[in-house]
């Protein structure tokens, strides 16, 4: 694999220790990681509840490459993929005594920066799905913040010293909010670069009104859909979210993004096994094929809750490692598991330089490697096919390089130059002002030259990277990225798999007014899997007939729609047309 | 698209990509000019594509990494090698 293919390290069976919980009672356990098979697999034993075997990985090879490091002629670590971030200042002081997962807040154990902030919008939803832990019908409370306390949070995110500077909204489904564009409008207002939401298409795929809706929240600052997409096929909705013929439902909601110009839409596809996941061929050209509208894909490996025994576990279960091979195998080798793909924490030195020398906001992806992957596909300039990025250049060096560049520079970013302030006063500053201009633009131009040197094909992507080097701004990432198909895939931590090393560095991360002013910031993997039923008992309200009676979730719409489109039709409830 | 399919255990048939092919290769190219005329419009001066001298520079650049990739296949894979060994050194240099 990659350039490890005759080192050592791959066939040294892999082992470490981490903390863990116990799926049963949620009280903290040890556990191990560790290689059978040709796999990695995780066991603990909680002295209560007995033993727990879980896979994290179905190929030893990828997670021991994903957990390499680069070490000097003394056997010292001097880079690898797991990393620490630029965490930061901890919003509590963590007083319980078990420590991580459970002081969440962030405590001072967090070691990453929050690079996606998270709104639950509401737990009101159109659709009913079996495995979703947001739904104002199972829990029977609402969960829906009032636009203060979704100003709060807001607020609370974009203060910190490094300030998140892309936001999610999620649910339930955020869209059945009929504020929801004040909501955008809001986010853009409190310095969010990228305004997203979490969305199955509700307010977007409504017949009536679908159409103005979108254009509507377009213009009030909404940047881009994380679109639930589970296919192509009727029948795999059917088996997904229990409704039929929601493919034209999902088609609406491409065409209505299309003619709005929202033109940033990313596919979410939820992957289990023998369900979804001979759809992800399926999902990779349908997004090439909408290319003016699709951005990106992100594959989501199901995650588990509740009590699941083991065998059937093992038959649900699906690693990153599961969803590299699939597709390989689905885009007939185009897109090599052993080739195309790297951690997210990959690029973080690289990213550091260019924050650095453009004086913008800096975006970590500190996460863990366990947690995602990601790859561009872009088109290859002689013969017109999709191709791995890679292929546009040699990904190890530019590391190598953005490495070696960040370590010789970082120091700059901690102390600028001053040499003249202290002999001229002001005078002084402004020559020193200028010295560092010159000095940025020598690194600038160094750093460019550096990463390009080791490019191998031409044309206007190119020219877009260069100016991502040179800028680092919003404009010239987004532009980049519009040129470009971005996979990649996000494996969520439930009871059964969670790594506490994983879980400190998370960069995804819920915001929650609490009933005292305050404001909660909470990993992802922990809210699902610990926080949310304590967190949401004490903000949840109460639910009205209304509420629980609002959508028809065995055809995704609301009653009263359904009421006059049935009043147009002289009486007859049509079905969703094929 | 080639006429290659499977089955899954309920009989649903689904696509089974042999490539990976644009509708057109251009597409992609014109979803990013059409972002770069977004940001020129929404942000009017304050965007770099709307400045003339980052412009003129960015499009000299292209024009000599152009230059730059036939120079690479015309060196030979060894002698880059060397080349790019000494010009890391070369850029990293004093830092």
């Amino acid at each position: 694999m990659y350039h490890l293919d005759d080192d050592e390290y791959l066939n040294t069976p892999y082992y470490r220790k981490t903390g863990s919980v116990c799926p049963e009672c949620l009280e903290p356990i040890g556990a191990e990681v560790y290689e059978e098979n040709d796999e990695i697999w995780m066991r603990k034993t909680c002295e209560e509840h007995g033993q727990f075997k879980d896979k994290i990985s179905s190929s030893a090879k990828y997670y021991k490459w994903t957990h390499w490091a680069v070490k000097d002629k003394g056997g010292n670590v001097i880079w690898k993929f797991d990393k620490d971030g630029e965490s930061n200042p901890p919003d509590c002081v963590g007083e319980d005594p078990r420590g991580c997962p459970y002081n969440c807040g962030l405590c001072p154990e967090h070691l990453s920066t929050c690079s996606l902030a998270l709104i639950d919008l509401t737990n009101r939803c159109n659709f009913n799905c079996n495995f979703c832990y947001a739904n104002v019908q199972k829990s029977g409370y609402l969960v829906e913040p009032s636009l203060e306390e979704i100003d709060r949070i807001m607020k609370h995110f974009r203060s910190k010293p490094i300030p998140a500077i892309a936001i999610m909204f999620t649910g339930g489904e955020p869209t059945v909010r009929k504020d929801f564009p004040e909501i955008c409008k809001m986010a853009k207002d409190n310095g969010f670069k990228e305004v997203i939401v979490a969305t199955n298409g509700y307010g977007m795929s409504r017949k009536k009104g679908g159409f103005e809706w979108t254009k509507r929240v377009k213009e009030a600052g909404l940047d881009t859909l994380y679109f639930q997409f589970d296919g192509i096929n009727d029948i795999t909705y059917e088996k997904t979210r229990g409704i039929k013929n929601l493919m034209a439902y999902k088609q609406r909601v491409i065409d209505n993004c299309r003619k709005a110009g929202l033109d940033s839409i990313v596919l979410v596809a939820t992957i289990a096994k023998g369900v979804t996941d001979i759809e992800v061929g399926n999902i990779i050209q349908y997004a090439i094929d909408n290319v003016d509208v699709v951005r990106g894909i992100t594959f989501q490996p199901v995650s588990l809750c509740g009590r699941i025994a083991y065998e059937e576990r093992q038959d649900l279960r699906i690693t990153n490692a599961d969803i590299l091979k699939i597709i390989e195998e689905q885009t007939g080798g185009k897109i090599g598991m052993e080739n195309a793909w790297y951690p997210l924490s990959t690029i973080v030195e690289f990213g550091r330089v260019i924050a650095y020398l453009a004086d913008v906001e800096p975006i970590e992806f500190t996460c863990h490697p366990d947690c995602g992957f990601a790859s561009y596909m872009v088109v290859d300039p002689d013969s017109g096919e999709m191709m791995p990025i890679m292929e546009y250049f040699d990904p190890l060096k530019v590391i190598d390089f953005a490495n070696r560049f960040w370590a010789k520079i970082k120091h700059k970013e901690k102390k600028q130059l001053r040499i003249f302030e202290d002999l001229l006063g002001d005078f002084g500053k402004t020559l020193d002002n200028g010295l560092n201009f010159l000095d940025k633009t020598q690194l600038r131009a160094r750093f460019l030259l550096g990463v390009l040197q080791y490019m191998k094909k031409p044309g206007k992507l190119m020219e877009m990277f260069s100016r991502l080097l040179m800028r680092g701004d919003w404009e010239s990432v987004s532009s980049f990225s519009y040129g470009a198909l971005l996979l990649s895939s996000m494996h969520f931590q439930d009871a059964y798999n969670m790594d506490i090393e994983r879980t400190k560095r998370c960069i995804v991360h819920f915001g929650v007014a609490m009933p005292d002013g305050s404001v909660k910031e909470i990993s992802f993997c922990t809210m699902n899997t610990i926080h949310r039923p304590i967190i949401e008992k004490q903000i949840a309200k109460q639910i009205t007939p209304k509420i629980k009676n609002e959508f028809d979730t065995t055809t995704g719409q609301a009653v009263e729609e359904i009421e006059q489109e049935i009043a147009r039709n002289g009486g007859i409830k049509k079905e969703e047309e094929e | 698209m080639p006429e290659e399919y499977v089955e899954d255990r309920d009989g649903m048939k689904i696509r089974k990509l042999a490539e990976l092919r644009t509708v057109t290769d251009k597409t992609y190219e014109e979803a990013m000019i059409r972002r770069v005329d977004e940001f020129k419009e929404q942000k009017k001066d304050k965007s770099q594509f709307n400045d003339v001298i980052q412009n003129t520079f960015f499009k000299a650049f292209s024009t000599a990494f152009d230059l730059k990739i036939q120079v690479d296949k015309a060196l030979g894979e060894d002698n880059l090698k060397k080349l790019h060994k000494a010009l890391d050194e070369f850029l990293l240099l004093g830092l």
